[in-house]
């Protein structure tokens, strides 16, 4: 099947990606000159954040064109990829935490980008509270259609107002630099690889979770269908 | 439209005022929420407008989710809602009416919420008091449309109940945010003009929200 | 000849994976009446409810004033009038509050003389300003009644119309449902078993294993039909 093809392809390519990101990141990038070692997380940090944040579009475009559309492939789309995105919100979550111990001193801070991502994770593990709460029906899908689109709508808003937030309460610690204070072309090469690679990964692990849904919808329909022939059947007798 | 959206108005606040023992509950339940910040915080020591403010605003929404809850409620006996939904009544109209009882329940525990703050947090009844009403507005637009939409969705889910503040207060963090900064400012004597920022925010909240809601309603008010 | 006011087309519908309907084709003119009789958990319930719109079909398609009922418009909403296994009325408001509230929602003129002629016509004149939690499940059903029939509707989905009614009742309603009829407006009703209407001819169907079949009215036996029913 050309479904699996794809999914094999990917497959290798992310984990020729992945390999070669390693690589970058252990042994080719300097790490920079302040902040030590501690500072490569750096190189897992954003890919894992914009991975999370597109998976989360992903739900919301999902969940209109199954409101339009009323094609069950879209709700699955939807669960695939809230599942998937909430894998990585969890890691990068967990990454910022790494990454604020050594730097900082602390477990946790309140700096606009991972407040805003743990957000993000509130609103995924709401979503999926939904869906575990109810039950597997159209009127479901609807639910959770509409509170994928709500989310994200939202997201734009969460972010100028953390941001807001914390310029004018400026953490004590200090504010780590943005993605484009690179100025060794090594760091920005590994960055993009990384990049890369995590968008793979995520493309692949989408692609297995979404094919699982299709799946078992596929086969929720087909019972159905086979519940009205057999009926048809015994009418004959 | 009008007409429907003033008959469906009408009929939930009388429904309201007669059900008078729970309504008079849940209000009081929200200015307990205060008096348990207050000891939490320590308030009596220190006179604070940042705490007073964040106060303020646990009970708003803590008021804000019983109130949009109970709009929706109504409904429920002998499946009320099948008749609305059977009627000429638009979906969007009737989130438009939900949402204003909402509103209306939050208002009124809003009025109580201040005046105890002002109270229990040791300010003063004067301008900076007032000056609270158009930001408490602004929040209580935003939350009452985040959760009559929401509330349409939790209260056919099981567990719905506790499903409503797990969705609405993530995405109410921003207004939350927003709200609890420029009352904080308002409280300490601030000029609307250097909260322009938090109230941009705030309308932007309550726009994108009551325009979705009322688009989006259909989708989850119906049977089905 | 006029395009019927109900239409359906192989309806179908299944809970998970049992099939309540199948294949149901079903046509009403205005001016008619039909019985759908079944016993429990027999699918009438679901078909009226796909009818009104308050349920969509898994399979086929039914056309409500050539309408799809997925997507009734707001001003064919309002000719339908429906009375269910749950009245939809407002325990804590009165009958007369009630009745005037879903008259303005259907935007009648006089909201309060179509609640009194209403009231008057189900026999609850007495107890109208009582609220609605006082009542038996008869006179909830007859305010259901008349709170379904106040708008005038070109069509009328009754469920049951007769359970929980005493005779007193039953001949209220009966008469309500033979009125509609001679209006013009259209009946689909169900029951457990043919009742008997004066002066009304209703067209009788039978729901048997999810099928929609015609029912061998007693007074209409013929033996040519019963022969071809049981060919089937």
């Amino acid at each position: 099947m050309n479904n699996s093809a794809i999914r094999n392809w990917l497959g290798y390519a992310t984990l020729a990606l992945m390999v070669a990101a390693l690589f970058m990141v252990f042994d080719y990038v300097p790490p920079e000159a302040e902040q030590g070692i501690a500072q490569l997380i750096f190189y897992f940090h954003v890919p894992l954040a914009w991975v999370a944040f597109a998976s989360f579009g992903l739900v919301a475009i999902a969940g209109i064109f199954y409101l339009w559309l009323g094609d069950q492939l879209w709700d699955d789309l939807g669960y695939a990829a809230a599942e998937t995105g909430m894998v990585f919100c969890t890691l990068m979550i967990v990454a910022g935490s790494i990454w604020a111990k050594p730097i900082w001193g602390t477990w946790w801070t309140w700096d606009s980008r991972l407040t805003t991502t743990f957000i993000l994770w509130l609103m995924y593990g709401g979503y999926l509270m939904l869906r575990a709460s109810a039950d597997d029906t159209p009127q479901t899908a609807r639910f959770a259609a509409v509170l994928g689109i709500v989310a994200v709508l939202d997201v734009p808003i969460v972010i100028a107002s953390v941001r807001l937030w914390r310029t004018i309460h400026p953490a004590v610690l200090v504010t780590k630099q943005g993605g484009h204070g690179l100025e060794d072309p090594r760091m920005v090469a590994t960055l993009l690889v990384c990049v890369a690679a995590f968008t793979l990964l995520w493309a692949w692990l989408l692609m297995l979770r979404f094919n699982q849904l299709r799946t078992r919808s596929r086969m929720g329909a087909l019972a159905v269908r086979i519940a009205f022939a057999s009926a048809a059947a015994a009418d004959g007798k | 439209m009008v007409s429907g959206f003033a008959a469906v108005l009408r009929k939930d606040l009388r429904l309201e005022l007669r059900s008078g023992e729970s309504t008079l509950a849940l209000l009081a339940l929200s200015m307990l929420v205060l008096v348990v910040l207050v000891f939490a915080l320590d308030a009596a020591r220190v006179r604070s407008v940042d705490a007073a403010a964040g106060a303020l605003w646990v009970a708003m929404v803590f008021a804000g989710m019983l109130g949009a809850n109970r709009a929706l409620l109504a409904e429920r006996d002998n499946g009320a809602i099948r008749g609305l939904l059977l009627s000429p009544l638009d979906p969007a109209t009737l989130f438009a009416t939900k949402l204003a009882a909402a509103l209306i329940f939050m208002a009124v525990a809003e009025v109580g919420a201040v005046i105890l703050m002002v109270l229990f947090f040791n300010l003063d009844f004067d301008a900076s008091t007032v000056r609270l009403a158009p930001i408490l507005v602004l929040g209580a637009i935003g939350f009452s449309a985040l959760a009559t939409l929401l509330s349409a969705i939790t209260g056919r889910t099981r567990g719905g109940d506790l499903l409503l503040p797990i969705l609405a207060v993530p995405i109410f963090v921003p207004a939350l945010i927003a709200g609890v900064k420029a009352s904080a400012a308002a409280l300490a004597g601030a000029p609307f003009a250097a909260m322009g920022d938090w109230l941009k925010i705030m309308i932007a909240f309550d726009v994108l929200f009551v325009t979705a809601g009322y688009l989006l309603f259909e989708y989850v008010i119906g049977q089905d | 000849m006029s395009a019927p006011v109900v239409e359906t087309h192989s309806l179908a519908k299944s809970y998970g994976v049992a099939p309540v309907l199948r294949d149901v084709d079903l046509r009403l003119l205005a001016g008619t009446g039909a019985f759908i009789i079944g016993g429990n958990g027999s699918g009438k319930s679901t078909l009226l409810r796909m009818l009104a719109g308050l349920e969509a079909p898994s399979g086929g398609r039914a056309l409500v004033f050539g309408q799809d009922t997925r997507r009734l418009a707001a001003r064919y909403r309002r000719r339908i009038g429906m009375m269910a296994h749950e009245s939809f009325l407002y325990p804590m408001l009165t009958a007369r509050e009630n009745l005037e509230f879903y008259a303005e929602l259907f935007s009648l003129a006089d909201p309060h003389a179509s609640a009194e002629l209403w009231l008057g016509r189900v026999g609850l004149t007495e107890v109208a300003d009582n609220r609605v939690r006082t009542f038996s499940r008869g006179m909830q059903q007859r305010l259901s009644a008349a709170r379904a029939m106040l708008a005038e509707p070109a069509l009328l989905l009754v469920d049951e119309p007769f359970a929980s009614l005493d005779h007193d009742g039953a001949e209220i309603v009966a008469g309500l449902l033979r009125g509609a009829i001679e209006r013009g407006a259209s009946v689909i009703a169900t029951a457990h078993a043919v009742p008997e209407i004066d002066g009304v001819e209703f067209a009788v169907f039978e729901i048997s294993r999810g099928l929609l079949l015609p029912h061998a009215h007693k007074e209409e036996v013929r033996r040519g039909r019963i022969r071809s029913l049981l060919g089937r």
